[in-house]
């Protein structure tokens, strides 16, 4: 616990030097990074602990990005402000839909959020007011000081993955995260000791929506332009999937491995080597692939229990045991 | 005294295939119910019926005088109802002591050192303490079972349901499962469904016979396990007495 506090204040403080020690390209470059590990980490929270396997995260994202820019110019106050707007709106919209959502499971949910998704992407495109097709500018932009911005994104994202990080521990170590835990490993089992699935899975699914409408509306800040092909791009869930299938599902360690490697890969193939984009989508592919074969519940499960890793730990210890003698063993009490 | 468990004219149909017949049965504290039936006759679906797993066609189930018909499961399980699965359902990837703790927090309604304290209290009586650290999905069989009788037991319940508990256990590991669910009778009404003869004459007071859903017979054991309905139910014998 103890170190778990220090290698997180190290981390923030860190961050709040982040601006200072990489270059304008580096911190471009690691904004991005967070905003997807948060997203990773919405989408793991969803899929992991709750087992609702989203393939239609990307309307999170879109949404949270139009509520920003739309309400920022409207209202012609800093983008900033109206952030806390992002995730509102995808709550609403997540608790909403969760009425219908919530009576199909496996599968038939996942397809079901990819069909809203379209949905909402072909209404934005025909929204003239909007922008249709062509989308939204930011013209609120003028309100920003533009020296600071980088930076300020940066920390914005900095703030939210560390944040979604503490959140998470702190919402597992939690009576409530014990039950999602329990809800994530047989929600069968977990009904029957008293466990409200439906109301966690709501409670998870809202949550989830909230984080990605928030990173959202952030990454699309950061490029003062949204328009519903990139807003609503499915790629967007299939980064968060990716990394959260191939670092570690149900794990808050499994989405930042997942990341570093997603990343990692980007910058070797497109970058180092010097490959087009498409290439870099053969090597995920093949790297989703073994890792899944390997070990389908991604890297970090297999690493922590051969090295007997704890990095993140969020178990419970027993307390020492009381003087409770066993009832078996006693024979002669029967009679 | 009102009974703890009260189950009236309890019906229910997938298609033609009926796993309750209009079955009628209630239970006191301290009482054990054994069920009994071949493979097919609605055991674990009866069972289903009162955790609210599956809803009832027609009837009415109560625990401690109150309607729970149309009740949630969840909420079931935090009014009293403590069930152990016939297959183990632990929680794969937490500790044995977690395992317990989720049932003593939400179906026991117990927080902090008092869900603690209790998830360990109900892990020493089912002889588990030693093994509480350990992940559940990597202990052995008699263990699990253990577990599934902990988590009944841990949830707080009234009423602890339990299903084929000692089936595919060594003797030995069945004895020390008889004195667990022994020890606890007392404080609960339980029911038994079970395939072990021996099993159920030590802790079960009576015994109901279902067959295709229906109740067939209800007794004291010796005299339910030695009649004449029960051997043809299990070894055909009507068919053999017709040949």
């Amino acid at each position: 616990m103890k170190g778990i506090a220090i290698s997180y204040a190290v981390t923030a403080a860190l961050l709040v030097a982040g601006p200072w020690l990489l270059g304008e390209g580096g911190l471009r470059f690691a904004t991005e990074c967070l905003l997807i590990l948060a997203m990773a980490q919405m989408w793991n929270l969803l899929a992991g602990y709750a087992g609702l396997v989203s393939f239609g995260h990307q309307v999170f994202v879109g949404i949270g990005a139009y509520g920003l820019f739309l309400i920022s110019d409207t209202l012609d106050l800093s983008p900033y402000w109206v952030l806390p707007i992002a995730p509102l709106a995808c709550a609403v919209v997540a608790s909403v839909i969760a009425l219908p959502l919530f009576r199909l499971r496996e599968a038939y949910f996942s397809i079901a959020m990819w069909v809203f998704s379209e949905i909402v992407a072909a209404l934005v495109t025909k929204a003239a007011w909007l922008g249709g097709s062509a989308g939204l500018p930011l013209r609120s932009s003028r309100l920003l000081d533009l020296d600071w911005f980088e930076p300020v994104l940066f920390w914005i994202a900095g703030g939210l993955a560390l944040g979604t990080i503490g959140g998470l521990f702190l919402l597992m170590r939690s009576g409530f995260g014990l039950g999602l835990m329990s809800v994530r490993d047989n929600d069968l089992a977990a009904m029957s000791v008293g466990v409200d699935v439906q109301r966690n899975r709501f409670i998870v699914f809202v949550l989830s929506a909230a984080g990605c409408g928030l990173a959202g509306a952030v990454s699309f800040l950061g490029n003062l332009y949204v328009s519903p092909a990139a807003a609503f791009d499915v790629n967007w869930v299939v980064y968060m999937m990716f990394i959260v299938m191939i670092g570690g599902i149900g794990t808050l360690e499994g989405p930042i491995i997942g990341t570093v490697i997603f990343f990692g890969l980007r910058e070797l193939i497109t970058d180092q080597l010097g490959y087009s984009a498409g290439w870099y989508l053969v090597a995920l592919g093949t790297v989703a692939v073994i890792v899944m074969l390997w070990s389908p519940r991604g890297l970090w499960p297999p690493l922590r229990d051969r090295f007997g890793l704890k990095l993140l730990g969020v178990g419970r210890t027993a307390p020492t045991a009381p003087d409770v003698p066993p009832l078996a063993g006693k024979v002669g009490q029967l009679g | 005294m009102v009974d703890v468990l009260r189950v009236a004219g309890l019906c229910k149909s997938f298609g033609v295939i009926r796993v309750a017949d209009d079955l009628d049965f209630k239970l006191a504290l301290g009482e054990c119910l054994g069920v009994i039936g071949p493979n097919g006759a609605g055991k674990s679906s009866v069972l289903n019926l009162i955790v609210g797993l599956i809803r009832a066609d027609a009837g009415s189930i109560s625990l401690d005088g109150r309607d729970i018909t149309h009740v949630p499961a969840h909420r079931r399980a935090r009014l009293g109802i403590g069930r152990a699965f016939q297959i183990p359902q632990p929680f794969p990837h937490l500790t044995a002591y977690e395992n317990v703790l989720v049932a003593a927090t939400y179906g026991g309604g117990l927080h902090g050192s008092a869900a603690a304290d209790w998830a360990m209290d109900v892990l020493g009586r089912t002889s588990l303490a030693v093994k509480a650290d350990r992940i559940a999905g990597a202990l052995p069989l008699i263990d699990r079972k253990s577990l599934e009788f902990a988590k009944a037991l841990a949830s707080k319940p009234r009423l602890i349901l339990l299903d084929e508990i000692a089936a595919g256990l060594t003797e030995p590991e069945v004895e020390r499962l008889i004195e667990i669910i022994a020890g606890v009778k007392a404080d609960h009404a339980m029911i038994w469904i079970e395939h072990i003869p021996h099993a159920l004459r030590a802790v079960a007071d009576r015994i109901l016979v279902l067959n295709f859903g229906r109740k067939v017979l209800e007794g004291p054991p010796g005299e339910v396990m030695d009649s004449r309905t029960v051997k043809e139910i299990y070894m055909g014998l009507t068919a053999d007495d017709a040949a």
